[in-house]
């Protein structure tokens, strides 16, 4: 959901300021500069312009401002209508040639073109729009790129077409904007369609990914289509708990860049710190991995200097909240468990005395327990 | 067996070899192509973005892909089962067992066990995540493979200015390996290849590298590992790798023992070249290939004349390349060629691996660069390639030998050949032009009496340059045209 807060914001004070400005701008002589109107476009990752379409008037002068904010080579051509798959594929068959023609095939259909943009650099084209009105192409001709890296100037004085039917633009675009994927009412809307394994999902399962609020070796996992936490990998403890809706992982796995997984509901419990507390001065914490047991839930498997550790997150029946069982392998001679949690949480243990938050067992390991925590 | 083989193998795309007429529909068919392309059908649902390929030791195919599945592939009975899932970005596998893989993920290696012998993985067992991590897109993680003693080499993308460091992330941060452009190296041993000992002990093995999606040995026990064009890397090379050296892309030097502080890309280009091992082969961008990716040796004859060579992917172009390497003056350097160009082979070849049909089962990916994605195979039919055997640099010029005999009066013919040689610059600009492109003199050529051999002077033979060979208009005896007629050269060394 984009919010339109900047403009909306806008205090009328600062917009009664602008005007002046705006009516002297056009007063005072500047030849061809302050008349320009200006289209920024990125070349992003992925393989795409960050603009796909956009509106000119037949005849209007433009300023095109590429700049280059992916990690490889970029150009773009503007070719005549229709003419975006003969440029690319007379821009291949340049073959050797083509680095030293910056890969623009020498031919009537290439209208505008700019140079081969290595990283971070950028380029103009200032154009006066054919008068004609049309759809013309934009599209980048390095090799391997053209067939997805495109998009459409619309020369019209008319509507653009509903961007979900525009054939000009490529078609992973004509969705959703770049980098922003299906926002969650979209997510759940569409949810049923989209298949994203080949196998039925069917909880617990579970996904390591880049999560929000947490490290980058992270494991988000679907208890049963209720409630879901996530696991952090590198500090070896719970992050948070979260309800409503699983995740939306479609722009990590469609992009390149450092796309999150969106949590697709309410976070309603967050542990801010490692929980366990087996007496040591330093507690040295080694992540070891995880096995399913029984109902496939991910028993984690960890080591407190060098004491094997296993936690295991399950949902608990009947109620919100989530119950945990720690097996404590041998070699601690008492065991303390906080895990500062907010007062909404009612905490229970199989084994131990609580005092406030604290939970201590004052037997020595091997042990095992089992702690409930509702809201 | 194998010649008939082909002909019963659906959604073929046949690979045309020069302008060798087809006669269809012969009662005893000859193949007229030497390799076949054919397409594995996927399952629904899944990506199909192969980030690794092997065998296990039933014959079946083993595939981990970009969502984080890990599936089976029975091809006798065209089924896929589900081994392991839930992964992040696994890039790399090594078969175990029937029922245990080690798979290379973002953030650590794994060992994938399936204890209850259910077909599918229940054990998710950490190997090693002692390296550190960014949180940053382009932190891939490649292999593993292994050497005779039992070590594993994995690799270690560097951090992409493209995305941002996590705030909480793993590892120390360096401010020596920081960039404000490119890549960078400011957690533990980005940009290095590691070595897991038997031990589990993970060593920093050999330094330089920017992007280095592919690793692997070759049959008499050397590491190769290609390396992605970018700022430090003129144009994608193949490097020789060996303990301690360091491959030229600066930010990972910070991480060396005792290095002496301060930033590597401060040190100075000249400074930095003298510490830098080159390539062996370079393969010149839009030309050869522009993100060579895992090279897999041939260890068989039954896969075509190439025994011994290294196979190559490339992600850019429907091309899979081929390697021939020598040593010259104590240092090992070669040649590329283009192996399979087109013929139904699609883009994003990522990954490769021999099956035990002798067929290279190639697996495609994109992860958002230019690529594909899905499974093909590659079939040799039995018919004898008209190509290049071998190049081997002579005292001045090269020597090529080929698959078959060859029309000498078009070997005879020096202009037909046409030679031009450059240099790919050493700086932290992202690639290089071709440097100092000089057009080469071909002086005398010298064919065997076979025809299946030439030796030709050039004039002039310079080191620290690619020859970029072009053979035009050869043929073999049967009439034939060479499949290939395109040969990049890096000399590191001459003949002396």
């Amino acid at each position: 959901m984009k919010k339109c807060v900047g403009r909306r914001a806008w205090p009328s004070g600062i917009v009664i300021f602008l005007i002046p400005l705006l009516f002297l701008s056009t007063l005072l002589p500047s030849p061809g500069v302050a008349q320009i109107r200006e289209i920024h476009i990125k070349a992003v990752g992925g393989l795409q312009f960050d603009k796909v379409r956009f509106k000119a008037e037949p005849g209007e002068r433009i300023r095109i401002i590429l700049s280059n904010a992916d990690d490889m080579f970029h150009n773009m051509l503007i070719t005549k209508p229709g003419k975006r798959e003969s440029v690319v594929e007379a821009a291949l068959n340049l073959a050797e040639l083509g680095p030293q023609l910056e890969f623009i095939p020498k031919t009537d259909d290439v209208l505008w073109s700019t140079r081969v943009l290595a990283p971070g650099e950028e380029a103009t084209l200032e154009i006066k729009v054919p008068s004609s009105e049309g759809i013309y192409p934009y599209v980048c001709t390095y090799p391997g790129h053209g067939t997805i890296m495109f998009g459409a100037m619309y020369v019209t004085r008319g509507d653009l077409p509903d961007i979900k039917e525009d054939v000009n633009i490529p078609e992973q675009r004509r969705s959703a904007s770049l980098g922003a994927g299906p926002n969650a009412e979209d997510h759940a809307h569409h949810k049923e369609e989209e298949v994203w394994h080949p196998y039925e999902l069917v909880p617990p399962y579970w996904y390591r990914i880049f999560m929000p609020e947490s490290g980058p070796a992270s494991i988000a996992v679907n208890l049963d289509d209720s409630v879901f936490y996530c696991w952090d990998a590198g500090l070896c403890r719970l992050r948070y708990v979260w309800e409503d809706d699983f995740l939306d992982i479609s722009e990590p796995w469609s992009i390149k860049g450092d796309a999150r997984a969106k949590v697709l509901g309410e976070i309603v419990y967050r542990e801010n710190q490692f929980p366990l507390d087996l007496g040591f001065e330093n507690q040295d914490v080694a992540y070891r991995g995880y096995r399913l047991v029984e109902g496939g839930y991910p028993e984690f498997y960890y080591t407190i200097n060098g004491i094997d550790i296993y936690e295991l997150i399950r949902p608990l029946p009947g109620q919100d909240g989530i119950r945990r069982r720690f097996r404590i392998g041998s070699g601690a001679d008492k065991v303390k468990l906080n895990t500062q949690s907010p007062d909404k949480v009612n905490l229970k243990s199989s084994l131990g005395t609580w005092t406030g938050k604290e939970l201590e067992i004052k037997q020595s390991s091997p042990l095992e327990f089992e702690v409930e925590m509702s809201w | 067996m194998r010649i008939l083989k082909w002909l019963v193998i659906s959604q073929v795309f046949l690979i045309q070899i020069g302008c060798a007429d087809k006669t269809a529909e012969e009662s005893v068919p000859l193949p007229d192509t030497s390799y076949i392309v054919d397409s594995i059908a996927m399952p629904p649902g899944l990506s199909g973005e192969v980030g690794a390929l092997a065998f296990l030791p039933s014959g079946k195919l083993i595939a981990a892909f970009r969502r984080g599945e890990v599936m089976k592939y029975d091809h006798e009975n065209d089924e896929w089962s589900i081994f392991a899932r839930g992964l992040h970005l696994p890039l790399g596998l090594l078969v175990r067992s029937e029922s245990e893989v080690l798979v290379m993920q973002y953030p650590e290696l794994t060992r994938l066990k399936d204890t209850d012998l259910d077909g599918e993985a229940d054990v998710y067992e950490t190997v090693t995540d002692d390296f550190g991590l960014g949180g940053n897109y382009h932190e891939f993680t490649y292999g593993p493979v292994e050497d005779k003693s039992g070590n594993l080499y994995i690799g270690l993308n560097s951090t992409s200015n493209g995305g941002v460091m996590m705030e909480e992330l793993r590892g120390e941060i360096n401010d020596d390996g920081l960039t404000e452009k490119g890549l960078y190296s400011a957690v533990p041993y980005r940009g290095w290849i590691m070595m897991l000992t038997p031990e589990g002990e993970l060593l920093p093995f050999a330094s330089g590298f920017r992007s280095p999606n592919g690793l692997g040995f070759d049959d008499q026990g050397r590491l190769w590992v290609t390396d992605n064009q970018g700022d430090w890397v003129g144009t994608s090379p193949l490097y020789h790798v060996e303990k301690g050296k360091f491959y030229g892309h600066p930010p990972s030097l910070a991480w060396t023992e005792n290095w002496e502080g301060g930033r590597p890309m401060d040190k100075g280009v000249e400074f930095l070249d003298s510490l830098r091992t080159k390539a062996a082969v370079l393969f010149p961008h839009n030309v050869m290939a522009n993100s060579p990716t895992e090279p897999v040796t041939v260890l068989t004859d039954e896969f075509g004349p190439f025994n011994g060579q290294l196979l190559i992917g490339e992600m850019n172009h429907q091309r899979i390349v081929r390697v021939m390497v020598e040593e010259v003056g104590g240092k090992l350097q070669g040649a590329s060629v283009p192996f399979i160009d087109g013929g139904g082979l699609r883009k994003g070849n990522n990954r490769m691996v021999f099956g035990p049909d002798g067929a290279l089962w190639v697996g495609q990916n994109a992860s958002g660069w230019a690529g594909s994605s899905g499974i093909q195979r590659i079939t040799f039919t039995g018919k004898m390639p008209v190509d290049i055997q071998n190049i081997n640099i002579t005292e001045d010029g090269f020597k090529l030998a080929f698959t078959t005999d060859m029309d000498k009066s078009a070997l005879e013919n020096p202009e037909n050949y046409s030679v031009r040689s450059y240099f790919y610059a050493y700086h932290s600009k992202y690639g290089s032009d071709q440097m100092d492109l000089k057009d080469i003199e071909i002086k005398g050529v010298e064919v065997s009496e076979d025809g299946k051999e030439v030796r030709f002077g050039l004039s002039p033979m310079e080191k620290n340059r690619v020859y970029e060979i072009q053979l035009n208009n050869f043929q073999s005896v049967a009439g034939d045209s060479l499949s290939n007629n395109l040969i990049c050269y890096t000399i590191n060394e001459l003949l002396e």
